[in-house]
């Protein structure tokens, strides 16, 4: 027992020499870390953006990564734009224009229709235009109930009633979505010949398209205007159905991020899109005489045209395409003798 | 009122998966579906960690904020539940979450995703508590019966705490206090560079 | 209340309506009088028949140029409208479970999604030919229009439904197709088995006469 205590000892004190030999650094203070690993944990928290893949047993979309601090970002994005602003955008452009109506008026034709016509849209783009607008409104109402359902319809019909009918516009939102690319891009290969910009476009922005004052604006087939909401439904419809098509397909590993910047998109896109169609769908119906018809028979009247498109009317009297009221009526069916009309219906 | 939270202290987990394992058993979840996963950052390199992550119960869920059906509810325990019934399989909680809780059966293009199924707190959810219907669609509710959830029972380690979060910052407290200088953290006891000067 | 009709009596009613329906109307056609062919025969009646059911699916060539967009618009639906009818998952379970006690392989779901976007494009492009083309609008009776609307009721509930989550709406798309069914057999809708007879008809009375027709 005493020599190997006596060994002990003589260890402790040869490590005590040892401890004092020349060229060992002196030991440092001791570094209290209450939270070990606190630099790698500041990255994966995301605070300076940068997403820290790790890898996981669970194999499946992002199970790697840890923290996306983005999901939170694009969460309340969401709550605090589109879907507080959407309903006061759509009512503010429903307002102005019902001002605008109020104060302006309808855009009237000097010397009033005269019943001569002359073939502006063709069976079939009409047959395109009337598809693009109808499938874009269940397009946008679905779309509407999914975004600010919650905080509008759930109030009126309570949550059971309302999730059906949020989940029966989800469904045939993701499923008309497609049907919206065919439809823009037969569109697109129908109507971009006539919608390029050409001379005569500036002067008929700068002049303000005859909306203010009452003078004369000179345009081709499609005025500056038309041409513009047609390149911006084009390009902003892409934008949406691309947008779309990332969101709906999910089978093909999207992480969240990806998915989130597609929303943000695919809804500012829509919201654009809703508003200026308001404008469009005024301007085909009742604030300009003569322009509804274009898209129901296909005929305008020749005066509408020597009225916002003279350069268009110019060819159109060159051809020689225009026609009497009569060879209208008949192609039409109807005819301008109303006891015929009314002989045919008993006949039947 | 008790706020039931998760714990995972990262200095312990070895990354069995037996969280993992013990979820997706005791709540009959089907495959495609994990409400559980460890994942682990710097594999293989010095400070590696791992993490048991699940639904965090968020007190301002992001989940539940962006829900466009509102199928998300708070329980008086601080635990986030939702309600299947009313969930219409949009994905918007998925990509809202920070954590990647909510999981879907189905990843098809152009298919619903099915309905979202994510971690309980084996809570349950708004059926009738411990009926097979609540099974069925929500796994076990351990919670009625006045028990923890599985995943932080079956921990070999004690590295997943699930409980009272006033209980776990206590017992992580008292872990912290007894661990000192972490032997773990090799920048403290071994790196050269930091101890000269 | 309403589910249980719409499940039950409703439900065999319809198929009652429109299978006796059916079953009447061709017999209606088929054993109709006809006068006696006294012309002396040149060719087969009964080839030209055949032949005539089939080449009738590709239009003629004096007239292809004028009918492209409900040619193609028309296969668009009918080819989307059968493809989600008979091999649209849900739709062949229903089938294996309420008819035929076997079921077949269906598309997968994209395949679905697929068809039943061709068939409503088509069916939206053939009802707004039918509107905005001046001699179709004229000659399009009441029974035109319920049908394709009726039809276009019918897929879009589907498409509601589609989660197939909510009983009310799978109800809601069964209660259409109920309502198509009883329609079925008094309308236009009828073609769907009266081509067939109708081709054969005008194949035989040219093809005795020795024309293709």
């Amino acid at each position: 027992m005493r020599i190997q205590t006596l060994l002990l000892l003589l260890c402790l004190a040869l490590l005590q020499f040892q401890a004092y030999a020349a060229d060992r650094p002196p030991p440092a203070p001791g570094m209290v870390s209450t939270v070990p690993g606190a630099d790698l944990w500041r990255e994966v928290r995301q605070r300076d953006g940068m997403i820290i893949d790790g890898i996981s047993q669970v194999k499946g979309v992002d199970t790697g990564v840890l923290i996306n601090a983005q999901g939170d970002k694009w969460a309340r994005f969401r709550i605090n734009n589109p879907v507080k602003h959407a309903p006061t955008v759509i009512i503010a452009v429903v307002l102005v224009l019902l001002l605008f109506y109020v104060i302006r008026g309808k855009v009237g034709i000097e010397g009033g229709l005269s019943g001569r016509m002359v073939l502006r849209f063709t069976d079939f783009e009409r047959i395109l235009h009337w598809t693009l607008a109808i499938v874009f409104l269940f397009l946008a109402i679905t779309g509407l109930v999914l975004l600010v359902g919650r905080p509008l319809l759930i109030p009126l019909f309570g949550k059971s009633a309302f999730s059906m009918l949020a989940s029966a516009s989800k469904e045939s939102h993701n499923l008309f979505g497609p049907i919206f690319l065919v439809s823009l891009l037969m569109m697109l290969y129908s109507f971009a010949r006539r919608n390029i910009y050409e001379k005569g476009d500036l002067t008929w922005l700068l002049k303000g398209g005859g909306f203010i004052g009452k003078g004369h604006v000179s345009g081709g087939f499609f005025n500056m205007g038309e041409k513009s909401w047609y390149w911006l439904v084009i390009l902003v419809g892409l934008v949406i159905s691309i947008s779309g098509l990332i969101l709906v397909s999910p089978n093909f590993g999207q992480g969240r991020v990806i998915m989130g910047i597609s929303h943000v998109v695919h809804v500012l896109g829509a919201i654009i899109l809703m508003a200026v169609s308001i404008g469009h769908m005024y301007m085909g119906s009742i604030g300009t005489e003569g322009s509804s018809e274009a898209m129901k028979s296909g005929y305008v009247d020749i005066n509408w045209v020597e009225a916002h498109h003279d350069r268009w009317a110019k060819e159109c009297h060159q051809k020689d395409q225009v026609i009497s009221a009569e060879e209208f009526a008949r192609l039409q069916g109807t005819s301008l003798d109303r006891a015929n009309v009314e002989a045919t219906e008993q006949a039947k | 009122m008790a706020r039931m939270k998760f714990y995972c202290d990262a200095e312990r987990c070895i990354e069995c998966n037996a969280c993992v394992t013990a979820c997706k058993n005791e709540n009959d979840i089907p495959w495609g579906v994990n409400r559980r996963r460890v994942v682990t950052i710097k594999d293989g390199e010095q400070g590696e960690r791992s993490l048991s992550v699940a639904c965090m119960h968020c007190s301002d869920a992001p989940c539940a904020a962006v829900c466009p059906v509102d199928c998300f509810y708070t329980t008086g325990d601080g635990i986030v539940l939702h309600d299947k019934d009313i969930c219409i399989g949009c994905g918007y909680c998925f990509y809202a979450c920070p954590f990647g809780a909510p999981q879907f059966p189905e990843e098809a293009a152009f298919a619903s995703r099915g309905k979202m199924d994510k971690c309980t707190f084996c809570a349950g959810g708004p059926e009738v508590d411990n009926s097979s219907d609540e099974f069925k669609k929500y796994g076990r509710n351990r919670i009625a019966e006045g028990k923890l959830p599985l995943c932080a029972e079956m921990c070999s380690t004690k590295a997943l705490l699930a409980g009272d979060s006033d209980v776990l910052s206590d017992i992580y407290r008292k872990r912290v206090i007894n661990r000192g200088a972490s032997a773990f953290d090799w920048g403290v006891s071994f790196d050269k560079a930091k101890l000269s000067g | 209340m309403i589910g249980y009709l719409i499940d039950g009596p409703l439900w065999y009613f319809s198929l009652a309506v429109f299978s006796i329906g059916v079953v009447w109307q061709l017999v209606a056609i088929i054993f109709a009088s006809r006068k006696t062919d006294l012309s002396v025969a040149r060719g087969s009646a009964s080839r030209g028949a055949i032949r005539n059911v089939f080449s009738r699916f590709i239009p003629h060539r004096e007239i292809a140029p004028q009918i492209r967009v409900q040619v193609v618009a028309g296969y668009m639906f009918h080819l989307g409208l059968f493809a989600l009818l008979f091999f649209a998952a849900p739709h062949v379970i229903f089938l294996e479970e309420n008819f035929f006690g076997f079921g077949w392989t269906a598309m997968p779901h994209w395949g679905f999604i697929l068809a039943a976007q061709f068939a409503f494009l088509g069916l939206i492009i053939l009802w707004l030919r039918r509107m905005l083309n001046s001699v179709s609008r004229l000659i399009s009776t009441l029974d035109d229009h319920v049908a394709a609307i009726l039809t276009f009721v019918v897929m879009l509930t589907g498409c509601l439904a589609l989660l197939e989550g909510f009983h009310e709406l799978r109800l809601l798309h069964r209660f259409t197709v109920e309502l198509l069914l009883i329609y079925f057999p008094f309308s236009c809708l009828m073609h769907t088995f009266t081509f067939i007879p109708s081709r054969a008809f005008t194949g035989a009375w040219f093809g005795r006469r020795g024309i293709d027709s």
